[in-house]
């Protein structure tokens, strides 16, 4: 197998987990206008929830995926209901308290479970092209998890009052739409791909309290850079940052890796100063 | 500013330069990094407390402020006395440098920027080996040189030295918030767009407060690489960023004093659970949170409450 497209299938794995988390917090941010950093955190708490299940319970791993998912929701909605519906209009505090959220969650997962690497197990074997089934199994569901999130913001009823709160917020409350409501789901739709995305990527990888770090500071950039509202923006833009990442440390330099990400954004910003799609 | 305040002001300058007669070396260490990180929150609410924009980089500039002055020394043979002022000023050329494109961001944006760009310098930092011996970390600093007989290497002279230049600092910042350009950048604050329209250069005046802002926190690295001597990224990551900003929020944010008061008072809590270290971070985002929920004024704004102002 060729080196190059062996790193830009290795890219398209990884941006596919960024654009799962970029997704939820685009979704997020759209309608409550918050950078929602505590997803990095429901991102940990769920991979290792998910890893207890798999190893103490012995659950099959597809079961670990939806539990993954419904503890990001769960998590999600608390953080939700109880903390940000108070300060809405108040970005400032929300973004405050969203990276509070982030920092406690990370540190009690640390505090709890130490800060030492576990293994998740395989469940998987094999592979093919030169990429293992587990690799291409996170492609596949992240796919799967996307077109879900289309239809479901498409189609469905609720999905039609997510659109129109994130375009005029208070005309779709004057039309009766149930704005509370809208933020319930959306943070619980974002809490469900953030889980799924930390259950996704950890058995390639180890588990560790820092995890959901760089994937979510990939996530926000790849929200600001794919623009708001559109579903194909940001599967682009995560994509197009796991290949360019990857490449980038294959050709350039590995030790910034995680820089290349930061280098986009600037060089970005300072000509669009609004991102790619002027909202906001 | 009221006469409790200036007793206030007063007395606790005169129980600093105090303490180190009666105190324990441990006591004054403690209370040295209180006073680098009071530099850095005063310095922190010059920019997010007076100006607006929500950064979460500050111990980006602390670090390279930091990084600077102990290669300068070290490579180049200079003396503390002349690394300390050129760090400051090349922090805050390079903060200026940055803030002009970075700042014509507005609101979520560019906090998140600032986030990445925090963590940009850490990895800068962590990988330039051969500058900065990365993750190993940077050692053999001198102490500051002597000078009018006194010797640098003692941490009481070392508490004398951060209180003295800590004390100036302030000082100049709070002269500068009280001038005519304070009251720009408060009214930046309060509304940019009406700033703009009577005639105040909101984009120069923002670059100038991050850059005041950045290249006091780079003097404030200045003195913690000559008292600590041994440099290492993580002593600079974002969680000491956001560290520094939940002191300025515990405090008070925009009133300077409540960000020295917020420094003392975190760094006294954190000192509480010394023996569980891994709780340290959980007690600052718990605080971060109850400020929040009950007196986003912070401690500043209890006081106010009791003394019955607004």
């Amino acid at each position: 197998m060729d080196t190059l497209l062996l790193q830009i299938g290795n890219g398209l794995i990884i941006g596919s987990i960024y654009a799962l988390v970029a997704l939820g917090i685009n979704v997020i941010w759209s309608i409550a206008d918050v950078p929602d950093f505590s997803q990095g955190a429901i991102f940990v708490v769920s991979a290792y929830i998910s890893y207890f299940a798999v190893t103490l319970a012995k659950i099959p791993y597809v079961l670990a995926l939806v539990l993954g998912m419904c503890v990001g929701s769960f998590m999600a909605f608390i953080f939700e209901r109880f903390l940000y519906r108070r300060w809405r209009g108040a970005g400032r505090v929300q973004l405050l308290c969203a990276i509070a959220l982030f920092f406690l969650w990370t540190n009690v997962v640390n505090a709890l479970w130490t800060a030492k690497a576990k293994m998740f197990p395989a469940y998987l074997k094999g592979s093919m092209f030169g990429f293992s089934y587990m690799r291409i199994a996170v492609v596949v569901v992240a796919a799967i998890l996307f077109v879900l999130v289309y239809l479901f913001i498409m189609k469905t009823k609720i999905g039609k009052a997510i659109r129109a709160a994130s375009q005029e917020s208070e005309a779709a409350q004057v039309l009766g739409i149930n704005i509370n409501t809208v933020n319930s789901v959306v943070f619980m739709l974002g809490g469900a791909l953030s889980g799924a995305a930390g259950v996704l990527v950890s058995p390639l990888y180890a588990i560790f309290p820092t995890m959901g770090d760089l994937p979510l500071l990939k996530a926000l950039v790849v929200v600001i850079l794919g623009g708001f509202g559109t579903v194909g923006g940001v599967l682009i833009c995560g994509l197009g940052l796991g290949v360019l990442e990857t490449l980038g440390a294959g050709y350039l330099s590995s030790a910034y890796q995680h820089g290349y990400a930061f280098v986009i954004l600037i060089i970005v910003l300072t000509f669009l100063p609004k991102g790619l799609f002027g909202k906001v | 500013m009221f006469v409790a305040s200036r007793i206030a002001i007063a007395v606790s300058i005169i129980i600093l330069i105090f303490i180190p007669q009666f105190a324990s070396n441990y006591v004054i260490y403690v209370v040295i990094l209180a006073m680098l990180f009071a530099i850095l929150t005063a310095s922190y609410d010059l920019l997010t407390g007076y100006t607006g924009p929500l950064s979460f980089c500050h111990a980006a500039f602390y670090g390279l402020g930091a990084y600077t002055s102990a290669l300068l020394t070290l490579r180049t043979g200079m003396s503390f006395w002349q690394a300390f002022p050129i760090t400051g000023i090349w922090v805050f050329l390079f903060a200026a440098a940055v803030g002009y494109p970075a700042l014509k961001i507005r609101g979520h944006y560019f906090a998140v920027t600032t986030f990445f760009f925090g963590h940009f310098v850490y990895l800068f930092l962590l990988n330039s080996r051969k500058l900065t011996n990365g993750p190993l970390g940077l050692r053999g600093i001198r102490p500051p040189d002597s000078i009018l007989g006194i010797d640098f290497s003692s941490i009481t002279a070392s508490y004398y030295l951060v209180l003295f230049f800590g004390v100036l600092i302030v000082g100049f910042l709070h002269l500068l918030v009280k001038s005519r350009i304070g009251r720009s950048l408060v009214s930046i604050r309060e509304n940019e767009d009406l700033a703009e329209s009577i005639g105040i250069n909101t984009s120069f005046y923002k670059v100038l407060a991050f850059s005041i802002s950045a290249g006091l926190a780079g003097l404030a690295g200045s003195l913690f690489a000559h008292f600590f001597r041994f440099l290492h990224p993580t002593d600079f990551a974002w969680m000491i960023s956001e560290m520094i900003v939940i002191m300025a929020l515990v405090g008070g944010l925009g009133t300077l004093f409540g960000p020295i008061i917020g420094a003392g008072v975190v760094k006294f809590f954190l000192e509480l659970v010394r023996p569980a270290p891994e709780l340290r971070f959980i007690l600052l985002s718990i605080m971060l949170i109850l400020v929040l929920l009950f007196e986003p004024k912070g401690l500043v704004g209890i006081i106010r409450r009791i003394r019955g102002e607004k």
